[in-house]
């Protein structure tokens, strides 16, 4: 069956391939050392049903049924492959039942699988669970995260599934090796400013850590690991990056590119309901709003969004002012512009000449960071494959965008994308058919009925 | 074998609007809901994206959202003495199926009756006499007000996100709205749809004859919209796609547009597709219904035991299941005893096309189900003197086009031939150029007007078709024909090159040939008295009291408007009684 | 080689046949250059029909809709192939109609269609019937009658004025020229409407569905060509 978690799923790959790359030339195991915690710890605080219900919630903010729930499974009882180049590994059942599943853990053990990345055999996780991140959660939240997994999940008997992955590949200390040298201290986040704002520090802690919003919006190193875990840790931090054929924005305050021209109430309905007056999530986004942020409460989702705009742009970006004047070709009839006829065929009708489409319901093109990204794989991704808004309680409707891979020739593609990107007051780059074709291969879209 | 299910509180029989919109009140009321559609699941997406949606032959011609006559059709006879044949091929009406039911491809013609509309035999009677009624009309009044029942249009309106321009808001008149309507306690949720061409040169031509134009009601939202129940609506960009086809931008008011995405999260609500309902079962007293049976997709029976049963299936199926559960009482032509099959009743429309010079590019191709097209009302309902015209009733007049889809929409002058050159010539000579200018009336009920089950035409389970007996009378064609010269003075204002016109005169037989509306109602009449009708004013059947049955076969008689506004009202209306009233103490709503 | 002894509409079939696009129906000079640049690809060999019947197919929707300098002809669109291909549809085979009986052939007109015939059906038995009659009143098939009787034959089955033995003529003539012009108008992808041959003629934009932009430019003519479900465009 197909892997949902697609982010991860290459990210996993390649992490595994590049460490296994780097510890064969390293040539040597390391020893394990630094912080490895206490795996014989217990609970310090009784488990009460307010403690169980606060870990409900933070592993609603942790996203972990995310990958620990297999769609159409029984909820947190794993089985989700993460397929990676070199086989697939299956997430774990996380549910109480003590032979499947982790109800014979200490907190000990625990809190040294999701803060450190260690197994209760010492031996170290394929870095696919966002251990870095989470080495950011607070001793309170880990507890009662705890108290949650111990008593307020229904066990369930189901057993792992060992990776599908040969020796010599298979071996586990290169992970221990990657752990030692790219994994944080276990400690929480703390933003510069903390002390004097509140909101700040919470959003701080809860972006760094729970969400773990760098997993995929942050780019990655020699080594796969990621380039920044805070703020402090440099520019690259939460700029951007590509996962599983799709850029992850640029969530910095750079005005093309970045959340420049957001509000911090645009970023809070956004990740309440998977859209807002400017875009819609797509891609992975879709299933974090579904799992985690929509479920959240008002005053997290005000702190990460005060954190996420307190993240400085490059400087480098000029202000996004909106053009009227390809609206005005379009609107009496004139088609010239490369990619501007094919626009009206097929895309004109949600996203408007004006490219400005509707609020809350068929995203803005004009000012649109994903669309003057520099790198336009999102974009041409999804004109391809399209891609639905996600359903949720307050707004339960899923508006879905058809993928146009079928009607459209690479060249097409390449000429809207282009259109897209240079109208309207947007900056993006042209783009060529090659381009688009290598994007349409490595996502195994289909081809054009007609041949054009 | 029947597969017996576990008791649920309610079970709701048709997916479309009024079986969605209970569904979601009930399930907001905390009962278990099972809900059965006996068609298929389907979605904007992935069924009606663009551009599949803009597919004249699949959608518009073949009728892939309607129900497939193979499976289930009626038999049509003019006369009672007559043999019924069944309806083969779609043409004057179509019968809906799947999921959302015919508000999946309506037009979204969303209206209220006129005040008058719900006590239309005691005001006419009052107005003009008894004498002026023919003998054989028996139109009744709604046990209900327009007053009563205006909270009821207006939640209706604002589910869909309706657009259109108020003419009387609570009294004040408002110009540019519809002066002859009810007063209304809101404005329109969204503004009007702009008009379009061929509609503004009707308005125009109309202003100067006097008569009040104003914007087409519409289910086709203006602009995007977030209901009350939190699901939201896009906006429209007038297609040309919209009767008989899906709504590719989540404009069109539909259950998929505005209940569905919330009655979906709710755990206490489950819906069964390919769930065909044979019967609602009742005890061995016959008052009370204890659920019903299905046959599922595997083909096997299934009984599904409920406390409360909504019957919400097409007006022609509601009527069918009724005859076949054996509940009330047939209704008998001749002696006019009986409620269930009686006061069937329907739509009589005359079409003009409306034709200019090549100077004048109409671009019919730019329309939308509802919205863009223009109305003058002056000569619906009672909102003119009948005294001298020896009919009741009436309809609306609309100027504009729903779309230039040339399969279906591409008219030639009058005089041109069907086919061969002459033909192809005025096709292309005409098409940017026409447009049209249609009268929707009313067509009252008759004592030999009824629906019953046929003796000899099955369905594909086996069981008897509906049978309908129906012609038309002297007072539509008199109505019609008086419309129609009204449409033709406003059309020769207009100043066109030519037009023609399609109507029916007297001795014309009902044509199942010719598409008219889908509009058919009565047969489950809602009414005062159980000796006269099938349901109370709360849509309650008289004789298995937890039995609801909502829909157009609850209408005494038809209306000019088309229909869906006035079924949603009367939908939510029931809905109010049944959370308000009936849940608290299960019982009849209105004593006998 | 000289067309002498070959019927217009021989002709017509004949190079419907062989698969070449006439330039009667491109608008404009792209148009052509476009279609002249196309390989012809081998004639549509139907998978219904037989050889009588696609010859009758073929002979009587070139006199529905002729081709000619004011736009394009069935033939010219491909209608025939679109007939030939809506047979093997659920519709070709009754799936969409109430097809049970008993049937009562000699309802009233206004009663709708009541012959004992889906589409496939209706077809083998009408034209089986009609170049019968033709060959009793004029020696030929239908396929080999001048233009004129052609013209002839079909008015005199669209007024019901001969008798079909099995069919009312009057459910031949209005089953075969709806299915005609559907082909003529359809989207190309069901095999007719060639280029969208039909749209350009009359100045529908297709699928295009989309007039945000144009509601109120009242008085202006849409400027844009037609575009087809799978994405041709002019």
């Amino acid at each position: 069956m197909a892997s949902k978690i697609t982010p991860l799923r290459v990210v996993a790959g390649l992490v595994i391939l590049g460490v296994v790359g780097l510890g064969v030339a390293v040539g040597a195991p390391v020893a394990f050392g630094g912080d490895s915690g206490n795996p014989s710890a217990s609970l310090p605080v009784p488990i009460t049903p307010a403690l169980i219900q606060r870990g409900s919630y933070v592993a609603v903010e942790g996203d972990c049924a995310a990958c620990h729930t297999n769609p159409g499974g029984q909820a947190f009882a794993g089985g989700l492959p993460i397929n990676t180049p070199i086989g697939a590994v299956f997430t774990s059942n996380i549910t109480p039942d003590k032979q499947t599943g982790i109800g014979s853990w200490s907190y000990g053990e625990f809190e040294r699988a999701v803060r450190r990345g260690v197994r209760p055999d010492g031996t170290a996780m394929y870095p696919a669970m966002p251990f870095p991140s989470y080495a950011h959660i607070d001793d309170a939240d880990m507890e009662a995260l705890y108290a949650y997994f111990s008593k307020g999940v229904q066990p369930v008997v189901q057993q792992d599934k060992p990776a599908n992955i040969p020796w010599p590949l298979s071996m586990r200390w290169p992970l221990t090796w990657w752990r030692w040298f790219f994994a944080p201290v276990v400690q929480p986040a703390s933003a510069p400013g903390s002390a004097q704002d509140a909101e700040l520090a919470r959003g701080a802690y809860l972006v760094e850590g729970l969400e773990h919003c760098g997993t995929c919006h942050t780019d990655r190193g020699i080594g796969l690991q990621e380039l920044a875990l805070t703020p402090q840790g440099g520019p690259a931090y939460l700029a951007g990056a590509v996962v599983d054929n799709y850029s992850a924005s640029d969530l910095r305050g750079d005005p093309l590119t970045g959340l420049g021209r957001w509000s911090e109430q645009d970023i809070v309905e956004f990740l309440q309901t998977g859209h807002n007056s400017k875009t819609a999530a797509f891609g992975g986004m879709t299933d974090v709003v579904t799992h985690s942020t929509s479920h959240m409460q008002l005053s997290d989702l005000q702190a990460i969004a005060h954190f996420i705009k307190s993240l400085p742009g490059s400087g480098q970006e000029q202000a996004f002012v909106y053009n009227p004047a390809v609206a005005l070709e379009l609107q009496r009839g004139d088609v010239s512009a490369r990619g501007a006829q094919d626009y009206l065929n097929n895309c004109a009708s949600c996203h408007l000449s004006s490219g400005a489409g509707y609020t809350d319901t068929f995203p803005a093109l004009a000012g649109n960071p994903v669309v003057n990204a520099a790198n336009p794989v999102s974009l041409i991704h999804i004109v391809l494959t399209g891609g639905s808004t996600p359903p949720t309680a307050g707004a339960p409707t899923s508006f879905t965008m058809p993928g146009f891979a079928d009607r459209l020739s690479d060249q097409e593609v390449a000429d809207i994308v282009t259109f897209i990107r240079s109208s309207w007051g947007n900056q993006g780059a042209p783009i060529d058919a090659s381009t688009v074709a290598g994007v349409r291969k490595a996502i195994n879209a289909p081809e054009p009925t007609l041949s054009k | 074998m029947t597969i017996k299910m576990k008791p649920v509180d309610a079970v709701v029989i048709g997916m479309g609007w009024t079986g969605s919109i209970l569904s979601m009140e009930l399930a907001l009321e905390g009962l278990n809901v099972v809900g059965l559609e006996r068609g298929e699941y389907r979605d904007t997406s992935p069924d009606f994206t663009y551009p599949k949606a803009a597919d004249e032959l699949k959608y518009g011609i073949r009728g892939d959202m309607l129900r497939k006559l193979s499976k289930e059709s009626v038999t049509v006879r003019h006369n009672e003495g007559d043999s019924a044949v069944p309806y083969r091929q779609y043409n004057a009406f179509l019968l809906p199926d799947n999921l959302g039911g015919a508000g999946m491809h309506w037009n979204g013609q969303h209206y209220r009756p006129s005040p008058e509309d719900l006590k239309f035999r005691s005001h006419n009677v009052q107005r003009y006499g008894a004498n002026f009624l023919p003998a054989n009309m028996t139109i009744q009044d709604y046990d209900l007000t327009y007053e009563e029942l205006e909270p009821f249009l207006d939640k209706f309106e604002y589910l869909c996100g309706t657009s259109g321009q108020a003419g009387n808001l609570n009294g004040t008149m408002i110009n540019g709205g519809n002066p002859f309507e009810g007063a209304r306690s809101r404005p329109y949720p969204t503004p009007p749809v702009p008009n379009i061409y061929g509609a503004e040169l009707f308005a125009q031509a109309a202003r100067q004859m006097g008569y009040h134009p104003f914007p087409q009601p519409s289910a086709n939202c203006s602009q995007p919209y977030t209901n009350f129940y939190g699901v939201r609506l896009g906006p429209c960009n007038l297609c040309g796609f919209c009767e008989r086809f899906g709504c590719f931008l989540y404009s069109k008011g539909s259950p998929q547009t505005t209940v569905l995405p919330a009655l979906r999260q709710k755990p206490n609500f489950e819906l069964r597709t390919q769930s065909w309902v044979t019967r609602i079962n009742l005890d061995n007293t016959g008052k009370r219904a204890i659920g019903v049976t299905y046959i599922n997709a595997g083909g096997e029976e299934v009984f599904q035991p409920a406390d409360l049963v909504v019957l919400s299936s097409f007006q022609l199926n509601n009527v069918r299941l009724m005859l076949m559960s054996g509940i009330g009482t047939p209704y008998d032509p001749s002696t006019g005893k009986g409620v269930i099959g009686k006061n069937f009743a329907y739509q009589m429309m005359s079409a003009t096309s409306v034709f200019y010079d090549k100077d004048v590019p109409i671009n019919p191709f730019i329309g939308a189900g509802s919205g863009g097209s223009v109305i003058i009302d002056e000569f619906n309902s009672d909102h003119f003197d009948h005294s001298k015209y020896g009919f009741v009733g009436g309809g609306y007049i609309i100027g504009g086009q729903t779309g230039g889809r040339p399969i279906q929409q591409l008219a030639v002058p009058s005089g041109t031939p069907a086919w061969g050159e002459a033909w192809k010539r005025a096709a292309k000579d005409n098409y940017l150029h026409a447009t049209s200018v249609v009268s929707h009336g009313a067509v009252q009920s008759y004592q030999d007007a009824y629906l019953d089950l046929d003796p000899t035409y099955r369905d594909t389970l086996g069981n008897p078709l509906l049978r309908m007996t129906f012609d038309w009378h002297d007072n539509e064609y008199k109505m019609t024909q008086f419309l129609t010269d009204r449409v033709h003075e406003i059309v020769q204002q207009m100043k066109p090159k030519s037009y023609s016109t399609l109507m029916r005169k007297p001795g014309d037989h009902f044509n199942v040939r010719q598409y008219q509306t889908t509009h058919v109602t009565g047969g489950i009449i809602t009414g005062a008295d159980p000796s006269s009708s099938a349901v109370n004013r709360y849509l309650q059947s008289w004789d298995v009291p937890n039995l609801f049955v909502t829909g157009a076969s609850a209408f005494p008689q038809n209306i000019g408007y088309n229909p869906t506004g006035l079924i949603g009202g009367l939908t939510y209306f029931a809905a109010n009684a049944i959370r308000t009233q009936y849940l608290k103490s299960p019982g009849p709503l209105v004593q006998a | 080689m000289t067309d002498e002894g070959i019927s217009q509409e021989r002709r017509r079939f004949l190079r419907q046949a062989i698969g070449t696009i006439p330039a009667a129906f491109l608008v404009n000079g792209a148009d052509l250059a476009a279609a002249r640049a196309q390989t012809a690809p081998a004639p549509y060999q139907p998978t219904y029909f037989n050889v009588d019947e696609w010859a009758f197919i073929n002979a009587a929707v070139d006199r529905l809709i002729p081709s000619s300098e004011a736009g394009p002809g069935a033939l010219d669109l491909h209608v025939p192939e679109f007939i030939d291909r809506q047979m093997q549809t659920p519709y070709g085979h009754g799936e969409l109609w109430y097809m049970s009986g008993p049937f009562n052939p000699n309802a009233d007109f206004t009663l709708g269609y009541q012959q004992p015939y889906a589409p496939r059906a209706l077809y083998r038995v009408a034209i089986a019937d009609t170049n019968a009659l033709c060959q009793q009143l004029h020696g030929k098939n239908f396929c080999d009658l001048d233009a004129a009787t052609q013209d002839e034959v079909l008015g005199q089955l669209e007024k019901g004025k001969v008798t079909l033995p099995r069919i009312k003529a009057i459910e031949f003539f209005i089953q075969l020229l709806a299915n005609t012009k559907e082909g003529y108008f359809a989207d190309p992808m069901y095999g007719g409407n060639l280029n969208m041959g039909s749209w350009k003629m009359i100045g529908f934009p297709g699928a295009r569905a989309d007039y945000k932009d144009w509601v109120t430019q009242y008085g202006k003519v849409y400027p844009l060509g037609p575009v087809s479900i799978e994405g041709e465009k002019a």
